[in-house]
């Protein structure tokens, strides 16, 4: 890993919009082939990181390289966007709309690519219908050709699961991953922490502008204590020697204090609840997410 | 470059191919080609139909001529009038020589028109045959001025222009208000539309910010242009084949067409920064328009001061307009039309436009890169003096 090619380096990005500091002096890289979650709550500045690291916006200060070099415009040619903020041109056919796009990041015979696209998000029948036509998650799945369409060595995907129904999020997943296979970098903002889980090789995570964690998935979990997976039936209540319970209802992760064992926490459970499962596991990326947010 | 090319050519083609642009080509043929044919046609239809006119003489002094007949009553000129032998008559009382009145009668409809310039023709032939005057005088009372106007410049020199020449700069002038305020309006609505489907976001992680900015100004300014040249053409056209196309015969319309289209490109660039500047902060199309009302305003004064300008072109108001970069374009251009304007105004006129205009664009490109990210956010004016300074 540590040999691998920076696609991405960026060191101390600072940036304010207007008395409010939105980035606090944020260092990161990202390595070649990796897929790399950008975490954080609602407003903690990924989108402002993208937008900078696409000379969209400036930054205060700070410095980026892309591909080892400081931006240029043509760089733009190697990396394909999907924004957060959604839309197409409503009122042309979903070729013309594929085509302009195409035209602008200098693909040549754009159309065979295009139906390449169509036929592996499965709307190849769609190609000469207007995109106002089309529901909510076929244009996602147009946006996200838009992105792929001239096989960009970086991908910076803002939400790309946001939508999609299981079996469109499966299809992208895929889809990512044959990317990765190809030696494709791929940048993934997202809030759906079971998908970073599952996809991403290292994460960076920020609040308020600032990194809270950063790493492999393996490092950050190891530095969390283990917690409890219980399946019940019943009322939970409060226990004694939990510090923290997330009650789904039938299924709940708890957090222990210091000095319990958990022998003793599933001796409890039984008296209180029917117990179906119990398991003790590294914290969910979602449990991590929610404590070092709310603790911030 | 290239991608400046891309971004116009997909304006231009997504603009003209609009319902509203389509209409907008044909909207002014609409209203020209009915307006010529009624101007022109119309009266030399009547004209060119022979009316029999009858006459009661009560005096004793008028003579039967080709299409005047004489009755000897009232009564049986009507019979003729109603029964069509005659189109209308006309009696002469026999007091006609104290009080010059006499009754003209005809039936009412559409398309009757009273022969008052006939009646008076043959009333003149014979009570001129009734003096003995000298032949070619009585020719002079009856045509006494057959005009030449010659007009002088501020110099005494007689200048060239032809009583119709004039109409045409004066056209030009309202088409390029109109193409300016349009293109400039569709470049706004366009950036605005963009910002609203959000798929400027996209495009600018494909290309800068000024290079989607002046690709858009080039499309929807081709489209503008397309605009002006379809009417000037198809108008042309028009004019050439109407009756009135001798009255354009060995005009010089070349050095105006010319004209008009440099001060339509540098207007239309001026506005179109400007509403460029107004259009990337909006949200919507509402805001954006509230805000270009200003823009718009100062594009149309020259339409509203059109009477000051007609009546004394040379006048402060006039020079006024013509120095400030808003007006200057259709205020210089209806100017030339009426006056000879000095070469010293109309090279500061377009010193003036075209600094304006590079101004605009560097201050426009900043706004558009800024504010076309900005939601829910209002520009203020000390942002525009920052980035004036930057």
């Amino acid at each position: 890993m540590g040999m691998k090619e920076k696609i991405l380096d960026v060191k101390n990005l600072t940036k304010s919009f207007d008395a409010k500091k939105v980035l606090d002096n944020l260092s990161f890289e990202v390595k070649k082939g990796v897929v790399f979650g950008l975490l954080g709550p609602n407003g903690a500045g990924k989108t402002t990181i993208i937008r900078i690291i696409l000379d969209i916006i400036r930054a205060d200060h700070g410095e980026i390289k892309i591909f080892g070099e400081k931006f240029d415009e043509n760089l733009k040619e190697k990396i394909g966007y999907l924004p957060e903020e959604r839309g197409l041109y409503q009122k042309i056919t979903v070729l013309e709309c594929l085509k302009y796009f195409a035209e602008l990041k200098n693909v040549k015979k754009s159309e065979d690519k295009i139906d390449f696209w169509l036929d592996k998000v499965g709307l190849r029948d769609y190609k000469k219908k207007k995109i106002e036509g089309l529901s909510k998650g076929m244009q996602q799945k147009i946006q996200l050709v838009a992105a792929f369409i001239h096989s960009p060595e970086l991908l910076i995907l803002d939400e790309p699961f946001s939508g999609l129904d299981p079996i469109n999020t499966k299809m992208v997943k895929d889809i990512l991953l044959d990317l990765k296979r190809e030696g494709k970098t791929i940048i993934l903002s997202t809030h759906q922490m079971d998908q970073v889980e599952r996809t991403c090789d290292r994460i960076l995570m920020i609040n308020r502008g600032k990194r809270v964690l950063y790493g492999s998935l393996d490092e950050i979990k190891s530095n969390y204590k283990e917690s409890l997976i219980v399946e019940y039936e019943g009322d939970l209540g409060r226990i004694e020697g939990v510090k923290k319970i997330n009650d789904y209802g039938k299924y709940a992760e708890l957090s222990l204090e210091e000095d319990t064992d958990p022998q003793e926490i599933l001796k409890r459970l039984i008296e209180i609840v029917g117990v179906r499962r119990f398991e003790m596991k590294a914290p969910s990326l979602n449990e991590i997410f929610i404590e070092v947010v709310e603790n911030a | 470059m290239r991608k400046t090319f891309i971004v116009a050519k997909h304006e231009f083609l997504a603009t003209v191919k609009t319902k509203g642009f389509i209409f907008s080509l044909i909207l002014p043929l609409l209203i020209l080609l009915p307006m010529v044919f009624a101007m022109g046609f119309i009266p030399q239809t009547i004209s060119e139909t022979p009316q029999n006119i009858g006459f009661v003489d009560e005096t004793g002094t008028l003579q039967t001529s080709d299409n005047f007949i004489k009755f000897g009553d009232v009564g049986n000129a009507k019979k003729a009038l109603l029964e069509n032998e005659i189109n209308s008559f006309f009696v002469l009382p026999a007091n006609y020589f104290e009080t010059g009145k006499i009754s003209v009668y005809s039936k009412g409809g559409f398309f009757s028109s009273r022969p008052t310039s006939s009646i008076e023709a043959f009333l003149m032939d014979n009570l001129l045959r009734e003096s003995d005057l000298d032949e070619t005088l009585k020719e002079r009372i009856k045509e006494p001025a057959n005009e030449e106007v010659i007009t002088l410049n501020e110099k005494g020199e007689v200048e060239e222009k032809s009583g119709v020449g004039f109409f045409i700069p004066y056209v030009i002038a309202f088409v390029l208000v109109f193409a300016i305020m349009s293109s400039s309006g569709y470049l706004m609505q366009g950036i605005v539309a963009e910002k609203e489907n959000k798929t400027v976001e996209i495009l600018l992680s494909s290309l800068s910010a000024n290079e989607l900015l002046s690709g858009k100004i080039l499309g929807f300014g081709s489209a503008g242009l397309l605009q002006v040249l379809v009417w000037i053409c198809s108008g042309g056209i028009i004019l050439f084949l109407s009756p009135f196309a001798s009255l354009f015969h060995g005009i010089q319309i070349s050095w105006i067409l010319i004209l008009a289209i440099v001060y339509f490109i540098l207007g239309y660039l001026l506005f179109a920064g400007s509403m460029a500047c107004v259009a990337a902060p909006a949200s919507t199309v509402r805001d954006a328009q509230q805000g270009a009302v200003i823009f718009t305003m100062l594009g149309i004064l020259p339409m509203i001061l059109l009477s000051v300008i007609i009546k004394a072109p040379n006048s402060g108001i006039a020079k006024v307009l013509t120095y400030v970069p808003y007006t200057t374009s259709v205020t210089t251009l209806m100017r030339i039309a009426l006056v000879e304007v000095p070469i010293y105004e109309l090279v500061a006129s377009l010193s003036i436009l075209a600094i304006s205009v590079l101004i605009m664009i560097k201050l426009s490109a900043k706004i558009f890169k800024t504010g076309i990210l900005m939601y829910g956010k209002k520009l203020k004016i000390k942002d525009i003096f920052r980035y004036l300074r930057e």
